[in-house]
């Protein structure tokens, strides 16, 4: 394949993409707000589905003459789409600061505001889902949020990895027919479930005719070449508006459809199409037998729907843009991993999707390879020509410590289990039959530890917001200071399980999702909305934030503190009050004379993994609102470094207000001193069922690295090493800390420059000033 | 020095430039040679130094506490280290920032042996262990055994030597090394002394013996290219001559220049023979001297 290239329509459209503006848009928000005015008397699952067909029977669309793949939520390009019924009292809030917040911003209309003011937000006060938890439980949800960060307030739950293959066979059509055999037979209880589901499809096959109209509409006006190609993307819609696809075009088009009208539903970050290359391939073979397409056409297919990826952005508030900075929407691709039966896999689809990121470069789709003892050399050494070159991605996973953990951990089915995709950065999830509803919530250990070594006060603000259990100037002992932290995390998982079914109970009242219901296996069969728990399987999954810092504070407290008593109890105390200033010798032994999480010395490892454990064990004793168990995940997209500026100086000897830890199981920066080998060996030392929720690893590498046919196959051989040491995932960014400084200085000139921030790639440039510092200051490898 | 222990100044995980695979570098202190280009100061002497890094010192005066008969003096904000005779190890269990710490640690062959093998999940497809210095076989002995145990767990090994050391030393490690780097880095024995500080009639001799036993091609000669010093044709084709009389298919290496050493010195009591106004060679140069020894006949040129 080292033959295909670039089209000139390509570089077109991705010029064209990179330079939109991006707007706010309350398009939406407008119609929706129309239909529940005019409906007062239907059900709320009701209203949704009307308002979700009545938006795609009239949102204004468009096509852009050279697109192969049409389609999109809203007339503009990465417009941020304001959404009523999850949350607008913070876009009352924000509106005017959208175009000069520090992060991802969006220009506005001054109209738009006008109209938002006067017509929309009047009515959705009180009634958005936002507002009913905030009346509910938001004095309960504010007072615990230096520890325990709920997510999933103002916007849907998306992480969700819909049955593509279904949605292939079935087309909205056959999905209707379903349904509507469903309907005649149903109890009563069933029966709205499925008259939203028919009318949400209605308006799917509406939306896909639209698109063919469009283009008659405009095709007059189009150079020769251009009605050449608009003309087949015209047919194709008109066709997929009434069947299934035929043809691999047809497919990536139905395919862009879908992922477009999920949007549309939830307005939620990350729904993720999984494994494309397994389900496409049946398209792509047929096609390529018959002599309908040669694989430069595909590979432009392909690379026409990649563009479609970084065309939907998630407008996000002003703190949730700073934990989930630079859009990351979470179009998760999972290629190459194991079949059925559980055999390494891969085929001609996966390789040009590593080709289409080998040209494109783009943070969307985030691109993932799943690794396991089989994979051959070949997807091998594709994939790490893609991480040469500096996107970010591909990201790998591990099947060797999934699949295994999966089957045990979370009672999942083994050929579900086989077949897990990856949803948003690293969220794990099964394919097409679960809500997973990952990042539920974030778990602030290190926040913990502050409050049991401060008498439960907060030693930013010196309010009290834990339990008084003492402090390091009365534990005695290291037990005594680890009976207390027991005591603490105690406190917080329960007050934190209180607010989860707070937050979950809305989402079944306000948001339930009929059109995402008829594409997760068993919500049809079982005539439930996925919000009510219709999936095959429903998880929660809690993160666990930060356990390199916490294995260091931890480490510097037994050994220092209290086995070789280098430093006074008291002294640490005061030392930490006062952010270690007047006590720089405390800190530099802090920081100097005990070892750190990440080099290889399991004493020192084991230290954060044992809460861990505690804590994963806890979930055990809980169950969701929808019935399903918590699990947990390590990974903190960019929350460490908001979440570290919730916490006071650590006995670790990081500064208060100071990022945490990047990723979610990498070591601290800077502090990883034994080169990247010592890190995977720490790393590992995380049992992978603290993981089944998404794990995340970075590295960074030198450009320089990749340059010989040795380096390349050295990287084969950490990552084979990877594969047997069962760490579940890992990213690499490839790239010169000089570029890095220059496109502070000079954005203008790295527009395009992409940079995994943490389980997914955004624009450098993109990013708020602190965040870029972070990156700029993680450790990187080279030719040691 | 006992086998019991041997002493270490650095372990180097992840070492991908020397050698195959991915490595472990363990280099040994203590060198026979004074070259005046030498690229690991810290590995010359074969005592165990304390060493005070100026830039990681807080300032924080608890080593003068702990100095006894004036071991540490303060000039003006200036720390110095003296009388490297007393045992500096509460000194530097104390010092706050580690800007006081020994130069290098002795291992027992259990301890080493652990910390090479915690990477082996990494040696694949010819990754491995290799023993470096310093001259590995100033501590003969130790290295043997360090080789045995690694080659009864199946561990891929290297060593870089001098040769600088006894032919029996030799003889006894060649059956359990997978690779040899040896160097010949002057072939003039007046040069030689010069530049390195012993003659090369003994490195000679080692060397003919190796390329001459069944142990042959497990070898590569290098050849580290020093500006204003051994980097001449005459120097090149005398010795890729001498090697292809010995055997004809020989690897040989040459090595650039690399001159970032020079900054280690400030913290040895050694100091860098080569001037600063010499930088790598360039491309064009490096495949002069390629030629030089294509010329001699030499096949096996291992070219980067």
């Amino acid at each position: 394949m080292d033959h295909l290239y670039q089209t000139k329509r390509i570089s077109l459209l991705k010029d064209k993409m990179l330079n939109a503006p991006r707007y706010a848009s309350i398009e939406q928000a407008r119609i929706i707000t129309r239909v529940y005015k005019e409906n007062p008397d239907l059900s709320i699952a009701k209203k949704r589905a009307l308002s979700l067909k009545t938006v795609l029977e009239e949102i204004e669309i468009g096509v852009e003459p050279e697109e192969l793949i049409v389609g999109n939520r809203t007339k503009g390009v990465r417009y941020g789409v304001v959404f009523p019924e999850s949350g607008c009292s913070w876009v009352n809030q924000e509106f005017e600061s959208l175009p000069t917040r520090p992060q991802d911003r969006f220009l506005i209309h001054d109209e738009d505001v006008k109209e938002f003011r006067e017509n929309i937000f009047p009515f959705w006060q009180g009634k958005s889902m936002e507002d009913k938890i905030k009346n509910r439980y938001g004095k309960e949800i504010d007072a615990m949020s230096k520890v325990v960060k709920i997510n999933q307030k103002d916007h849907a739950q998306g992480h969700i990895c819909p049955d593509s293959s279904l949605w292939l066979k079935l087309g909205p059509q056959g999905l209707m027919d379903q349904a509507k055999e469903k309907l005649n037979t149903c109890r009563e209880d069933q029966r709205e479930f499925y008259e939203c589901t028919i009318m949400v499809l209605q308006g799917a096959c509406t939306f896909m005719h639209r698109y063919g109209q469009y283009i008659d509409s405009i095709l007059d006006k189009q150079s020769l070449q251009n009605q050449e190609s608009l003309k087949v993307v015209r047919n194709h819609c008109y066709f997929l508006a009434k069947n299934p696809p035929h043809h691999f075009h047809q497919a990536l088009q139905s395919l862009w459809f879908l992922f477009v009208i999920l949007h549309m539903e939830s307005n939620a970050s990350s729904f993720s199409p999984g494994r494309m290359d397994q389900y496409l391939y049946p398209f792509y073979k047929k096609d390529k037998e018959t002599g309908l397409i040669d694989d430069q056409q595909a590979l432009e297919l392909i690379e026409c729907l990649w563009l479609k990826f970084n065309e939907i952005v998630y407008l996000r508030n002003k703190n949730s843009a700073k934990y989930f900075a630079g859009f990351p929407i979470g179009f998760n691709i999972a290629i190459g991993g194991l079949d059925q039966n559980g055999k390494s896999t891969y085929n001609e689809v996966s390789l040009l999707c590593l080709k289409a990121q080998y040209h494109l470069g783009l943070p969307q789709p985030n691109l993932s390879v799943r690794l396991n003892k089989g994979t051959s050399h070949k997807l091998m050494q594709e994939a790490i020509k893609v991480v040469a070159k500096g996107s970010g991605m591909p990201q790998f996973f591990n099947d060797e410590a999934i699949v295994q953990t999966m089957i045990h951990d979370l009672n999942i089915e083994p050929q579900d289990a086989y077949n897990y995709a990856i949803v948003g950065c690293v969220e794990l999830t099964t394919h097409g039959n679960n809500l997973g509803w990952s990042d539920a919530a974030m778990f602030n250990f290190n926040k913990a530890l502050e409050l049991t070594l401060n008498h439960g006060k907060c030693l930013l603000t010196h309010q009290q917001i834990g339990l008084d259990l003492g402090g390091l100037d009365t534990y005695q002992t290291y037990h005594d200071l680890e009976r207390a932290f027991k005591k603490q995390i105690d406190y917080f998982i329960e007050e934190m399980m209180k607010a989860e079914q707070v937050v979950e109970k809305a989402h079944q009242e306000c948001l339930p999702t009929a059109f995402l219901s008829t594409v997760i296996d068993d919500c049809l069969e079982k005539g439930l909305d996925v919000t009510r728990g219709g999936a095959k399987y429903n998880l929660s999954g809690i993160q666990m934030i930060q356990i390199a810092n916490l294995a260091d504070s931890l480490a510097a407290l037994k050994k220092l503190v209290y086995d070789e008593k280098m430093i006074d109890q008291n002294e640490l105390l005061k030392a930490l009050q006062n952010d270690f200033k007047g006590y720089e010798v405390i800190q530099t032994m802090l920081l100097n004379k005990v070892p750190k999480y990440g080099n290889d010395v399991a004493w020192v490892d084991k230290m954060g993994c044992k809460w861990a454990e505690y804590f994963r064990e806890r979930m055990k004793d809980y169950t969701n609102y929808r019935g399903g168990p918590y699990h947990t995940g390590m990974y903190t997209v960019s929350a460490h470094v908001p979440m570290g500026e919730n916490v006071g100086a650590s006995p670790d000897g990081r500064n208060a207000l100071t990022p945490l830890a990047d990723g979610g199981m990498s070591p601290v920066y800077g502090r990883d001193l034994s080169g990247p080998t010592a890190v995977l060996k720490s790393v590992s030392r995380l049992n992978n069922s603290l993981t089944t929720n998404g794990g995340l690893l970075n590295m960074k590498f030198l450009p320089e690295f990749f340059k010989t046919e040795s380096g390349m196959n050295k990287f084969e051989i950490l990552l084979r090493a990877f594969v047997d040491l069962q760490i579940p995932h890992i990213q690499f960014n490839v790239v010169r800390k000089e570029d890095l400084l220059d496109a502070k200085v000079h954005p203008e000139r790295h527009r395009s420059l992409t940079i995994r921030v943490a389980g997914y790639t955004a624009y450098f440039v993109e990013l708020a000033g602190k965040l870029q510092d972070e990156i700029i200051e993680r450790k990187t490898y080279d030719n040691i | 020095m006992t086998t019991s222990k041997a002493l270490v100044f650095d372990i180097k995980r992840f070492a991908v430039h020397d050698g195959f695979g991915i490595r472990t570098t363990v280099f040994f202190k203590g060198c026979p040679l004074r070259c005046k280009w030498c690229q690991n100061p810290e590995g010359l002497s074969i005592e165990r130094e304390p060493i005070y890094f100026k830039n990681k010192c807080i300032h924080c005066y608890q080593c003068l506490k702990l100095s006894r008969h004036g071991q540490i003096d303060n000039k003006n904000g200036i720390i110095h280290i003296h009388n490297h005779h007393e045992s500096f190890e509460e000194i530097v269990q104390a010092c706050p920032a580690n800007a006081i710490t020994y130069d290098s640690q002795y291992y027992t062959i259990d301890e080493l042996f652990k910390k090479i093998k915690a990477d082996e999940v990494f040696f694949r497809d010819g990754g491995g262990v290799t023993f470096s210095g310093g001259e590995p076989f100033m501590q003969g002995p130790f290295l043997i055994e360090i080789l045995k145990k690694c080659k009864a767990e199946k561990i891929h090994t290297a060593l870089e030597t001098s040769l600088y050391t006894s032919l029996d030393l030799i003889k006894e490690a060649l059956p359990y090394l997978d690779l040899i780097y040896a160097d010949l880095k002057v072939f003039d024995d007046d040069l030689h002394q010069q530049y390195t500080g012993v003659s090369v009639n003994r490195i000679k001799d080692n060397l003919s013996y190796i390329l001459r036993s069944i142990h042959r091609d497990k070898v590569i000669v290098r050849t580290p290219l020093i500006p204003s010093m051994n980097a001449t044709d005459e120097n090149i084709k005398s010795i890729s001559q001498f090697l292809i009389d010995l055997y004809p298919n020989v690897k040989y290496e040459l090595l650039n220049y690399n001159p970032l050493a020079s900054s280690k010195y400030e913290l040895y009591n050694f100091t860098y023979g080569v001037s600063k106004q010499y930088k790598m060679f360039t491309q064009e140069k490096m495949q002069h001297f390629y030629n030089v020894v294509l010329q001699t006949g030499l096949k096996n040129l291992i070219i980067e």
